[in-house]
């Protein structure tokens, strides 16, 4: 049973269908790929498979439990955790801290939140920050403000986050985007890391080296439907999915 | 450790002083005194609010609530004071609640002129119960605070009074935003999306916020009604619901001490024109353009005048600007050293 | 309610609307502009009215000309505001709001010490009554329709017609794009507060024969205009005519029914109800 699997998802605003009708699913372990040309309903498919938007038909099942309609933070508490195309981070405060949010589930809560005093958070708490920061490369950034960070690293900051939640699986959107050659080719084999430590992957990305580099499986979209779907070598050759991207050279009435 | 001593000295200094200015005052300062204390709690609780991102401009539908229910408890009811003022902050909290819970999910100005609405909406259901209130006549002839049964008759003491009240306000919100809540509270106000992302229950976060600034809203509702002891519906208006956030802008909203250092300020500040009736029309006038003019050259607040005017000398100095926030070494105490301009 | 109550009651509805529209049009053109809710729109109004106090009552000029000045006068505080206070606040929408609050402040307080604590009136511009399927209406009430509906025309006329009105529409619809295609935001910007303000003062001036004249006149307009904006949705022009109309109904109808506090109350808790299930209001625009 695929680990996250979407039949029939729909979205459609006001008249348009920005996803119309995909079909998705990713099995345990899997690193895939969602590409597509921009407009394609990619991060509206993110959107909502994290629930930050319902849908207006179709379903979602997660580790076989049913959770279309579920709030976000629902459907976190499960195990699937999103980042954002935009970087997104707790700018005034410091990189430890925004790692620290992303340890929100596993932490004190009730009154023990507020008997704990922000002095002296639990060592083990800080001890898994560093954890995620070493592991992402950003220990010595640890008290920097988010803001002041360059961009590679406040986009990996946000990775880093969402891998304090302990997702199961980690939708990743755009990761790289913005990065050089450099930077894309590290934040890629970290991505590839963590899938090796257990985490599923889905990842939305543009950069098509990136993709094509790491990715096992391709799902490719174009105006809210599903094109085609394979190994990157696969997909890369579907003279669909070449047109779709350079399009057809008819010109429109 | 050092640092914090010093912190806790300085408070208790000033904790003193405002002691000794009670008792020596007369009736006069301790009247005054005591409307800075009650403006300092509807300030400083409404920060929670603030800090969530949420722009509300309501307070003083709550404070309303909270004076005129420990108002009537205690002078048709006979209900000891104190029993009256926490029934009037728990009906506040209970009334926020319930407007809350289905506001809270819009943003922006959407949501400041929902909490306009209320305003108005519970402004009007006072003036319009008459049987209840006494709508636009006044609700007169409430009795004065008491402690354990003893009736505190002198203005000094009623101060006494709203000086622990707000005491035990500033205490309770400083450890609530010094907590693991606040850091939550902070990061909803900064990305509630990102925050939600990682599995915050926003919405109820949101919620606790606006419930607990609408308790101490109630709070200060219960003292005014018994300190001033007459109850004017227009009072509690759209009006003074502003004056609440603007203590806030101007104090500074991106610390803790700003909305007290802004309450105190803009209250006491118009103290200078009141020498004369010909400049008694004026501490309106300095009150809007003092407010207009921090919000243009000082965006941070008054909190950060300060810290601008120790860089101003450094530079002078050094003729180099200092490094902001301090860098806490990793392995050390995490403290949010957020940036006042936030 | 007799018929004739009725009718006599919608007639003057659609006097109020008319002014409540005039006060609701710069107030959405701005929030869809600068998506600000300008707070100081009540004291404009005041001063609208206080000019026409001034220039006509006082000093005796016309009042055609007195209101012409009302318009132009706050139409170029408009300007400078824009200027001095909306332009130079960085940090968003909040510190603005908060200013723009101060200057309400501001405004109202001057007000008390320039224009005096006694009571002023303004005499009666268009004298003499009407009489509409046997009920009567005062001619003063009965001109604010027709000079609101010319202003209104006026308005639409130059968002839809003129260049400067076609950039206010651009940047409504995407501030980025329009200032890429070479739209000085600043100028438009300008021109949208002059404009709104304008318009608040002609409502202030018309209506300034009818009631008695204080500097805190002009909240409870701001507070209709407020409710206004959001039944006809922040931003929309035909939604602030719409809303005005059915408001200024509202107003008359169930304030000569129930009173004026409850009617007052019912159109709140309108709104509230309005804000939590249709925010985005009649024409609004998804947020």
């Amino acid at each position: 049973m695929p680990l996250l699997e979407a039949q029939n998802l729909t979205k459609y605003f006001g008249g348009l269908a920005a996803v119309n009708r995909v079909d998705l699913a990713v099995e345990e372990g899997e690193i895939v790929g969602l590409i597509g040309p921009n407009g394609a309903g990619k991060t509206t498919c993110f959107n909502l498979l994290s629930g930050f938007l319902p849908p207006t038909a179709g379903t979602i099942t997660f580790h076989g439990q049913p959770v279309t309609g579920l709030k976000p933070h629902h459907i976190v508490a499960r195990g699937l955790v999103r980042t954002f195309q935009h970087t997104t981070l707790f700018q005034d405060m410091t990189v430890l801290q925004n790692v620290l949010m992303g340890l929100h589930l596993h932490s004190q809560r009730g009154l023990g939140q507020v008997l704990c005093s922000r002095r002296s958070f639990p060592q083990h708490e800080i001890d898994r920050c560093y954890a995620v920061l070493a592991f992402t490369g950003l220990v010595e950034l640890a008290d920097q403000l988010a803001k002041s960070l360059p961009h590679g690293h406040q986009r990996t900051l946000g990775i880093a986050m969402a891998l304090a939640v302990r997702p199961r699986l980690l939708m990743l959107d755009e990761p790289v985007t913005g990065m050089n050659l450099d930077e894309s080719l590290r934040v890629m084999q970290l991505v590839k890391t963590i899938r090796d430590r257990g985490t599923t992957i889905l990842l939305v990305e543009h950069n098509m080296k990136a993709v094509m580099g790491t990715c096992e499986r391709v799902v490719v979209l174009n105006f809210g439907q599903k094109l085609a779907e394979g190994t990157p070598a696969a997909v890369s050759s579907n003279p669909d999915v070449i047109a779709a991207y350079l399009g057809t050279g008819v010109t429109h009435a | 450790m050092k640092s914090k001593l010093r912190t806790v000295a300085m408070l208790a200094v000033v904790l003193l002083a405002l002691i000794l200015l009670t008792a020596v005052g007369g009736n006069y300062y301790a009247h005054l005194l005591a409307l800075v204390f009650t403006n300092v709690i509807l300030a400083a609780s409404l920060r929670l609010s603030l800090m969530c991102g949420q722009l509300n401009i309501g307070h003083s539908a709550f404070m309303s609530v909270g004076a005129y229910t420990s108002a009537l408890l205690a002078k048709n009811l006979g209900v000891p004071f104190e029993l009256a003022l926490l029934s009037g902050a728990a009906l506040a909290m209970i009334v926020g609640v319930a407007m809350g819970y289905p506001s809270l999910r819009l943003r922006g100005v959407y949501f400041a002129m929902v909490t306009v609405a209320f305003v108005e909406a519970i402004r009007l259901i006072v003036q319009i119960w008459v049987s209840l209130t006494r709508g636009m006549s006044g609700l007169s002839g409430i009795p004065k605070p008491s402690l354990l049964g003893m009736v505190l008759v002198t203005k000094p003491d009623q101060c006494y009074l709203a000086l622990g009240l707000m005491v035990v306000t500033l205490l309770i919100l400083y450890k609530l935003e010094y907590s693991r809540l606040g850091l939550i509270w902070k990061s909803i106000g900064m990305a509630d999306n990102l925050a939600l992302s990682l599995g915050v229950n926003v919405a109820a976060y949101k919620l606790l916020a606006f419930a607990l600034g609408c308790f101490f809203a109630g709070v200060a509702g219960a003292f005014y009604a018994h300190f001033v002891r007459f109850l004017f519906p227009p009072t509690f208006d759209f009006l003074m619901a502003t004056n609440i956030l603007v203590y806030n802008y101007v104090g500074g909203r991106g610390h803790f001490w700003g909305p007290i250092v802004g309450a105190a300020f803009l209250s006491w500040l118009p103290e200078i024109f009141r020498g004369s009736e010909a400049t008694r029309q004026y501490e309106t006038i300095f009150f809007s353009i003092t407010m207009l003019l921090t919000i243009l050259f000082l965006p941070g607040g008054l909190i950060t005048l300060p810290g601008k005017l120790t860089d101003l000398c450094r530079r002078r100095t050094e003729g180099v600007s200092s490094p902001s926030s301090a860098v806490v070494l990793p392995g050390q105490r995490v403290a949010v050293h957020g940036n006042p301009e936030g | 309610m007799t018929f004739a109550l009725l009718i006599q009651s919608m007639v003057i509805g659609l006097s109020l609307g008319s002014t409540y529209i005039l006060m609701a049009l710069g107030l959405t053109l701005m929030f869809g502009m600068m998506h600000i809710i300008n707070f100081a729109h009540g004291a404009v109004y005041m001063l609208g009215a206080f000019v026409i106090y001034y220039v006509f009552a006082q000093w005796g000029a016309a009042y055609w000309i007195a209101f012409f000045l009302a318009m132009l006068l706050l139409g170029a505080f408009g300007f400078v505001i824009e200027r001095c206070i909306y332009r130079p606040i960085k940090g968003g929408v909040e510190p603005t709001l908060v200013a723009l609050i101060a200057l309400t402040t501001f405004l109202q307080a001057m007000g008390y010490p320039v224009f005096g604590t006694l009571d002023k009136h303004v005499p009666t511009v268009f004298h003499g009554m009407y009489s509409i399927l046997g009920v009567g209406i005062s001619a003063e009430r009965l001109m604010i329709i027709p000079v609101a509906g010319v202003l209104v025309l006026g308005l639409y006329l130059f968002i839809n017609k003129t260049k400067m009105g076609a950039a206010m529409r651009a940047i409504e619809q995407d501030k980025e794009a329009a200032a890429l295609q070479g739209v000085n935001v600043h100028v438009v910007n300008a021109l949208a507060f002059g404009v709104g303000f304008a318009l608040a003062a002609a409502s202030g001036a018309l209506m300034a024969p009818i009631f008695k004249l204080d500097p805190m006149m002009g909240e409870q307009p701001l507070l209709k205009a407020f409710i206004i904006i959001i039944l006809g949705g922040l931003g929309s022009i035909p939604g602030a005519i719409l809303g005005g109309l059915i408001l200024g109904q509202i107003d008359s109808i169930v304030a000569t029914v129930m009173g004026l506090e409850p009617a007052f109350l019912l159109s709140f808790v309108f709104i509230i109800l309005l804000l939590l299930f249709k925010p985005t209001g009649l024409f609004g625009h998804e947020v």
